[in-house]
């Protein structure tokens, strides 16, 4: 396994920017999850540390040598796609073998080693069949064994869970994380599923036009987001404007011991979880809809400013649209933006 | 059941089903009677440029003229059989344009992943260009291929001028090869049509999947996008050996190859007038037709290729 190093890749299509210019460190081993918004630059990113993009300027380094102008077959790299893209003239075991072939394993070799990664995957009793006689979740695994097959240096993972059922995906999440942590797998985990990112990854980076807005673990990114953005992508935030001074922010209708930077006016993000329900709170907000989600009500109301805020409510209680409900804000679960 | 009885019980099926596709009460009897009214011009056309020429064909390779007026007699069918001629032609025409359809769906393979494959700059022209032949008549790519590679046509002599060779010689000795390329020229836009449609179906992913396994291009193209295409090399075959042995007018002015067409124009000329062979002729080519396109369809998913 190896760690990439992308160093201010930039990648224009015409007058297009799609990738401007990355910075970027997966370290030997690490799940790294990007995530963004569609037409971001992930899925270039991907394509050129796997070598079907060239990039405009910048470097691809796997541990430090540089492949930037190395093609796809000589650059060790294990593709999942969000389609499977398996081999559909092969049989599963074929699929699996397929880049042991390439590398000239003997037919025994491969044929073991094949078996063995099929065993590991769950999929073992599908070893003859065709991939198009298999279902959508068995299907990626055949793709992600034969990704493995080749021991790669990197794994690249492009939204394999996006056409899985819901029930599925959360399994299939779970196995890959663990399967990819016992392996000890350099892996890049494209989504532009921020929940998926962050139960899969040990970092993320959100990728925003083209460039990288924050880089972190899933917990930082989410309770400590750099900028609106990020705060807007990952999770669901209120921003609030504020005057921060001596370690307290004025929001005008509440006030919140929360350390800023600098004094003066700041943005403070403040996640649905931080708003609690009180019986006699500083916060009066007025529900404009409810939602029953089963495990929490979701509830948008307005603040006093007129602010419109998502909060999530007890599913036992009953809140009706037009109803006042009485809120504080803890101060430890906001933060104030740079 | 009886046969009077299983025959009663058939046509009552076969009156009840005309019945029903007359006069629909459901929405599947609706959908047949939508196919048969879809169905029908192909079919009158079929009968009367089709079948009717094809009972006209039968009749004339046994009998000159009315059969119950003239007689009729097999001697056509026994001339076709026991003079060597016509072996040679069938022979000919076999190798000759068989050979021009591996070459021409060799080159069609290519031509097809080159403009799938690759962003070309004006990729219309080279389509429309790729494309031009199949709406030139075979005369005028005969006259091509004489200006050509004729006595005084421009590869010829400057060959010729390079070698030093006579471009009489040169042009006489390069007859065939010259009636050879005026067929591939005709059949390669015929072979890159269909496969560029099959083309377009290819799972580029799983290509660039088997680059990262490592793969060649070579390697990529030979065991992934290969078998995919291997149902349009199919249909591509079909069509174009068909059409080459359709092949008429550059034949008929180069001459330089007795194939199956040329010869039917030669029973039929003045002084070799035998319309009862080329009938006879006629019917062997598309029996032949027939039976090679069941066999080659055999080789065909018809969901990813159609004729």
């Amino acid at each position: 396994m190896s760690e990439v190093t992308l160093e201010s890749l930039t990648k224009r299509y015409g007058d297009e920017l799609a990738v401007d210019g990355i910075d970027l460190t997966i370290r030997d081993g690490e799940i790294l999850g990007i995530v963004g918004p569609s037409g971001c630059g992930k899925t270039t990113t991907l394509r050129t540390i796997a070598g079907f993009e060239t990039p405009t300027r910048g470097r691809v380094r796997f541990d430090g040598v540089d492949v930037t102008h190395v093609p796809p077959e000589e650059r060790h790299v294990g593709l999942v796609f969000q389609s499977y893209a398996l081999f559909d003239t092969m049989t599963v075991r074929e699929n699996v073998a397929f880049g042991l072939k390439m590398r000239d394993v003997p037919q025994r070799e491969r044929r073991e080693r094949a078996s063995a990664l099929l065993e590991m995957l769950d999929i073992a009793a599908l070893a003859d069949r065709r991939p198009t006689t298999l279902s959508g979740g068995q299907q990626q695994r055949v793709g992600l064994a034969r990704a493995l097959a080749i021991e790669p240096h990197v794994l690249l993972l492009d939204e394999p869970m996006t056409g899985l059922d819901a029930a599925l995906k959360a399994r299939l999440r779970t196995e890959i994380r663990d399967l990819l942590a016992d392996l000890g797998v350099t892996a890049i985990y494209v989504t532009h599923d921020q929940e998926e990112a962050m139960a899969m990854c040990d970092r993320i980076a959100v990728l925003n036009a083209g460039t990288v807005e924050q880089v972190g673990t899933p917990s930082a990114i989410y309770r400590r987001p750099a900028n609106a953005f990020v705060a807007n992508f990952i999770g669901n935030s209120t921003l609030l404007t504020g005057v921060a001074e001596d370690g307290r922010v004025d929001l005008g209708f509440a006030e919140l011991e929360v350390a800023a930077a600098t004094n003066g006016t700041v943005t403070v993000a403040v996640r649905p979880e931080a708003f609690e329900f009180e019986r006699e709170g500083s916060i009066d907000a007025e529900v404009t809809s409810a939602t029953y989600l089963g495990d929490r009500t979701q509830l948008t109301a307005t603040l006093p400013d007129d602010t419109t805020v998502a909060l999530h409510a007890d599913a036992a209680e009953t809140y009706r649209t037009g109803e006042t409900v009485s809120l504080s804000i803890d101060d430890t679960s906001v933060h104030v933006l740079e | 059941m009886s046969v009077r009885e299983s025959t009663a019980a058939s046509v009552r099926r076969v009156a009840v089903f005309a019945a029903t596709t007359a006069r629909p009460t459901t929405e599947r009897e609706r959908e047949r009677r939508r196919i048969a009214i879809m169905c029908l011009p192909f079919f009158a056309l079929a009968t009367v440029a089709g079948f009717v020429p094809l009972a006209m064909l039968v009749r004339m390779s046994v009998a000159a003229d009315v059969i119950w007026i003239e007689g009729w007699s097999l001697d056509a069918w026994r001339t076709l059989l026991t003079e060597p001629t016509y072996r040679r032609v069938a022979w000919n025409t076999v190798w000759f344009v068989g050979l021009a359809t591996v070459v021409s769906v060799v080159l069609g393979v290519a031509v097809a992943h080159v403009l799938e494959k690759y962003d070309l700059p004006f990729e219309r022209v080279v389509v429309a260009a790729v494309s031009f032949p199949i709406a030139l008549p075979g005369i005028i790519v005969a006259i091509l291929v004489i200006a050509m590679l004729g006595r005084q046509g421009l590869v010829t002599n400057a060959i010729a001028a390079v070698t030093g060779t006579s471009a009489i010689d040169l042009a006489s000795a390069t007859a065939i090869t010259g009636l050879f390329l005026g067929y591939v020229y005709s059949l390669v836009p015929r072979a890159t049509m269909v496969l560029r449609g099959t083309y377009a179906e290819v799972n580029t992913q799983a290509e660039e999947a088997a680059r990262s396994l490592g793969a060649s291009r070579w390697e990529t193209f030979y065991r992934v996008t290969l078998p995919e295409i291997r149902p349009g090399i199919a249909a591509a075959t079909i069509l174009t050996f068909r059409s080459g042995l359709a092949i008429f007018g550059t034949v008929l002015l180069l001459q330089s190859h007795y194939v199956i067409t040329l010869q039917i124009q030669r029973e039929i000329s003045v002084g070799t007038y035998r319309p009862d062979v080329a009938a006879a002729i006629g019917l062997v080519y598309v029996v032949f037709i027939v039976a090679f396109t069941f066999v080659g369809l055999r080789f065909v998913r018809t969901d990813t290729v159609t004729l």
